[in-house]
């Protein structure tokens, strides 16, 4: 049981990448698409145990890192990151819903500033890009609004229900 | 007082990984593109590539629903903007059609080699980068075909990029807007030289070299000799400027090829040996080894026209795929 729900969370996490590099290449509001790795980290920090969302995000952030023109290991710091901040404030978003939103707008906004930072120290030039602020906000806000769709389906495969007890077994 | 056994599992996990991640990042930087990094970003891409091709066929129906309801709003001021633009360019082809045998005239006698020569490879987009940072584009097409590391990818309007990884089916493009991308350039209508430079998006920056150097809004900027065959649209300038005492001239200019949107590009089989002139970016990752094949020639070949612009002292010609 415990290794089929890792293995979805993996197969997940996979094809979220393939989205973001094929079907987000055409809906483009903007100019810009939802980071939608980020949103599927966060959706699975929510409920896996601590170790398993740390792994899952160092994989997440690592796959992407291998597809990327990006220095090897910083989408991982920048997942890991993510991961461990869910993992420090889920409790404080199980107690007040409405939170949810703005978390997730606040998230993905500092993991994509998170990782400009971060790029720009190890030579990327992210902070040189053009547009950085709508580069980051428009992602975020765009993250916001599959929230809606993303954190309930996560939820929904991994069979959690809304008992909090029930969230730590994977 | 603080001691490691005082952390949580999940904070001693993160800052292991966190760790781990530094110094992947300082492994990789080291190794400057080569070794085991680059080895498994190859291996990734080349096993990512179906899988990104079935999430691709799948949801293009999406996609296109998407994309068609966008292109609505901008369909009515594009069709003016294309009328318009058709009516100029039949002037111009007029004028091209006399200046062009004066071209081949002049070409013979100075032994220039022009751009149509160079045999090409169409390939479609496969994906994109994971990220807004990332600009990058995957394509069909590897050493398989004849796509080799750092041949420059065109589309019907000008230049697209280059190849920065290549595996046997897929191939890496980097686009020009790229941040670290340098682009030797020639103003078209004066010969002036300059550097373009990506700024991640939009406008990129030009400068030119001369300290009297002038440019006016619309002015065409053409790829001069070194990583890329010389003649090539690249950009145009968006903003009149002047060179000032003392400075060099800077200012903005529009890629022609319209990078966001690309589905197809023509890789051209072009090596910097070619070219013989030095350039002006990541001179240590060149390649060491082309494909001694030049490609399918029934993809493309020199009957296949390039979008390039070939510039003399005294004429020009443009040439547009169809």
């Amino acid at each position: 049981m415990k290794a089929r729900r890792l293995v979805g969370a993996v197969i997940i996490v996979v094809v979220a990448v393939a989205l973001q590099t094929t079907f987000f290449a055409s809906i483009r509001l903007f100019n810009a698409a939802p980071a939608l790795v980020v949103l599927v980290v966060i959706a699975y920090a929510r409920h896996l145990p601590a170790e398993y969302a740390l792994g899952l995000a160092f994989f997440a952030g690592f796959l992407e890192d291998l597809l990327a023109e990006s220095a090897l290991g910083l989408w991982a710091l920048v997942m890991t990151t993510v991961a461990y901040f869910v993992l420090r404030f889920r409790d404080r978003l199980e107690d007040d819903f409405s939170l949810l939103g703005p978390f997730v707008f606040g998230v993905t906004a500092g993991a994509l500033a998170l990782f400009s930072v971060v790029g720009t120290i190890f030579g990327e030039k992210t902070l040189a890009d053009a547009g950085i602020v709508r580069k980051i906000l428009l992602p975020s806000l765009y993250n916001l609004l599959l929230a809606a769709l993303i954190l309930p389906f996560i939820t929904w495969t991994l069979g959690v229900a809304r008992r909090r007890s029930a969230a730590f077994k994977i | 007082m603080w001691r490691p056994s005082n952390l949580d599992r999940p904070t001693g996990m993160f800052i292991g990984l966190i760790v781990l991640s530094l110094a992947l990042v300082t492994i990789d930087l080291r190794a400057s593109g080569e070794g085991i990094g680059s080895t498994l970003r190859d291996g990734t891409q080349a096993a990512f590539a179906p899988v990104q091709e079935v999430v691709a066929t799948v949801t293009r129906p999406f996609a296109d629903f998407f994309e068609n309801i966008s292109d609505m709003f901008s369909l009515r001021s594009e069709n003016l903007a294309l009328r318009e633009r058709v009516s100029e360019l039949e002037r111009e082809l007029q004028e091209t059609e006399s200046l062009q045998v004066r071209v081949s005239e002049l070409e013979a006698l100075l032994g220039i080699k022009p751009p149509q020569d160079l045999d090409s490879v169409s390939a479609q987009v496969l994906a994109v980068g994971v990220s807004e940072f990332d600009h990058i584009r995957v394509i069909d097409r590897g050493t398989d075909d004849g796509v080799g590391l750092d041949m420059p990818v065109i589309n019907e309007a000008g230049l697209v990029g280059r190849v920065v990884a290549v595996t046997g089916s897929v191939a890496r493009i980097r686009l020009i807007t790229d941040p670290t991308m340098r682009i030797a350039v020639r103003v078209e209508r004066t010969g002036e030289t300059g550097v373009l430079t990506g700024r991640g998006g939009g406008a990129m920056s030009l400068q030119l070299l001369s300290i009297d150097a002038s440019v006016v809004e619309g002015d065409l900027l053409v790829t001069a000799d070194g990583r890329f065959p010389a003649g090539i649209a690249v950009a145009r300038v968006t903003k009149a400027a002047r060179s000032e005492v003392g400075y060099s001239l800077e200012t903005d200019a529009e890629p022609v090829a319209g990078v966001t949107r690309i589905h197809f590009v023509k890789v051209l089989i072009f090596t910097r040996d070619e070219a013989g002139v030095d350039d002006l970016e990541d001179a240590d990752r060149l390649p060491t080894q082309v494909p001694a094949d030049p490609g399918d020639p029934t993809e493309g070949g020199p009957d296949d026209p390039l979008p390039t612009t070939t510039t003399s002292a005294t004429t020009t010609t443009t040439t547009t795929a169809p």
